[in-house]
């Protein structure tokens, strides 16, 4: 391999590495209570899908409910759907309780009760949020010839993620605190006869964010 | 010279018949809803209930009439089938499947219930310009006493909506903005049904008669 071409492949190598980083993730959160998450307890993550013009993604709950449930330190995570499954119709876009008196209310109701109590439910995270692509730019054109295949062009687009956690503790009926994850990225799509996309995880690097920040939350609580 | 002539009129009759196969499928979208459903938590009330479901609801089929739509043919009867048959034996103690609605019951039925759909919507992200699938169902729901006199007549719109995900097919999406379609017609009749004025009515007054009965 000569100089000419051993420079060519470190301008590429670091085009792509430049190129497929352009994801800005920030997270905050407020903490009103302390946790209280004991040995056996279990969490579960729910997305809100009461939003008409969106709906919180169910695979980034499943990302959070993952990453939480990974590591030593890793929560009991029961998974959405077998939960809403089990306490249907209480838990559907349309039925869920989105405020804590409802969810007071609820439990009024002995079946409802018992099953949380089988799940040993401490902690109930509700997300709210979506991705989305907020602007895309560029052109590609593709022709079929009888060698086959090419295209030609280039394409960028942005998405930006925007959601929030928020923590009911089930035992004491109160809101512990929130966990908010903004992220931003652009993808880019060059093609000289293959594109090639080189996609920014916006969504996954907002999951990644929220869960760490939610495993924070409950660092300091298990015992 | 002759082999490979006929062999090119083969290959191009191939490609023909290739190629108009691949615009009738590419244009056209068969979808049999499936999935399951879980039984309702709810407390159950003390009767026996003779549930109507017609021909037409058993095999409900929505096949796009619209010419600037794409040929969407969408089978729901079986799915909706599963859905009740989760669902009402979760609401009543007994549920019997019926003929039809009939004032001289051998079953010693309280009450008849017959669900209809009334209509069909969907819409798929390239229609609108949210990136969601979203589907409408009206349902028409009937209950009669035991004599087959109408007690309540009453509409649930059911709505589902799923949002596109990449290298998700428009049959996958849609069969689960239809599933949490379903799932919301499941959870507005268990929940309503005894909160429509009518049958609350006639619960009321048939735990009254009951109590009278009583010494």
């Amino acid at each position: 391999m000569n100089n000419q071409q051993l420079c060519i492949r470190v301008i590429i190598g670091c085009s792509v590495l430049l190129l497929t980083s352009c994801t800005t993730v920030s997270v905050d959160q407020v903490k009103h209570l302390a946790t209280n998450l004991t040995s056996g307890e279990s969490v579960v993550v729910i997305g809100r899908r009461s939003g008409r013009n969106y709906e919180t993604e169910p695979e980034l709950i499943s990302c959070i409910g993952n990453s939480l449930s990974k590591g030593e330190a890793g929560l009991n995570v029961i998974p959405e759907q077998q939960f809403v499954d089990s306490l249907y119709p209480w838990f559907e876009p349309r039925t869920a309780p989105t405020q804590l008196r409802q969810l007071q209310h609820l439990l009024d109701f002995k079946q409802v009760a018992q099953i949380f109590d089988d799940y040993n439910v401490h902690y109930i995270i509700w997300v709210d949020g979506n991705t989305e692509k907020t602007r895309s730019s560029g052109s590609m054109s593709c022709g079929i010839s009888a060698t086959g295949v090419a295209c030609f062009g280039f394409g960028s687009w942005d998405h930006s993620s925007e959601y929030e956690a928020s923590v009911w503790d089930y035992r004491s009926h109160k809101l512990i605190g929130k966990v908010s994850s903004v992220a931003d990225g652009t993808s880019y799509m060059p093609a000289v006869v293959i594109p090639i996309p080189l996609i920014a995880p916006v969504q996954a690097e907002a999951c990644k964010g929220m869960a760490s920040q939610l495993k924070q939350f409950f660092s300091t609580s298990v015992k | 010279m002759v082999q490979l002539k006929n062999d090119v009129i083969g290959m191009t009759k191939y490609a023909v018949f290739l190629i108009f196969f691949i615009t009738l499928v590419g244009c056209s979208n068969t979808l049999e809803v499936t999935g399951d459903f879980p039984r309702p938590v709810i407390t159950t009330l003390p009767l026996t209930v003779g549930v109507v479901y017609d021909q037409q609801f058993q095999t409900y089929r929505y096949v796009e009439q619209e010419e600037e739509r794409s040929d969407w043919n969408i089978g729901i009867g079986k799915a909706q089938m599963q859905l009740f048959n989760a669902v009402l034996p979760a609401m009543f103690d007994q549920v019997i499947g019926v003929e039809q609605v009939s004032g001289a019951n051998e079953n010693s039925v309280d009450l008849f219930f017959a669900p209809s759909i009334e209509e069909f919507q969907f819409n798929v992200p390239t229609e609108t310009k949210i990136k969601m699938y979203e589907v409408w169902i009206k349902y028409n729901m009937k209950v009669h006493d035991a004599q087959g006199s109408l007690i309540a007549d009453w509409i649930i719109t059911a709505y589902g909506k799923t949002p596109s995900a990449f290298m998700k097919s428009d049959n996958d999406a849609l069969n689960e903005a239809m599933l949490i379609a379903l799932r919301d017609v499941g959870a507005g009749l268990s929940l309503r049904f005894r909160h429509v004025p009518e049958i609350n009515a006639w619960l009321g007054q048939r735990s009254r008669s009951q109590q009278a009965v009583q010494p």
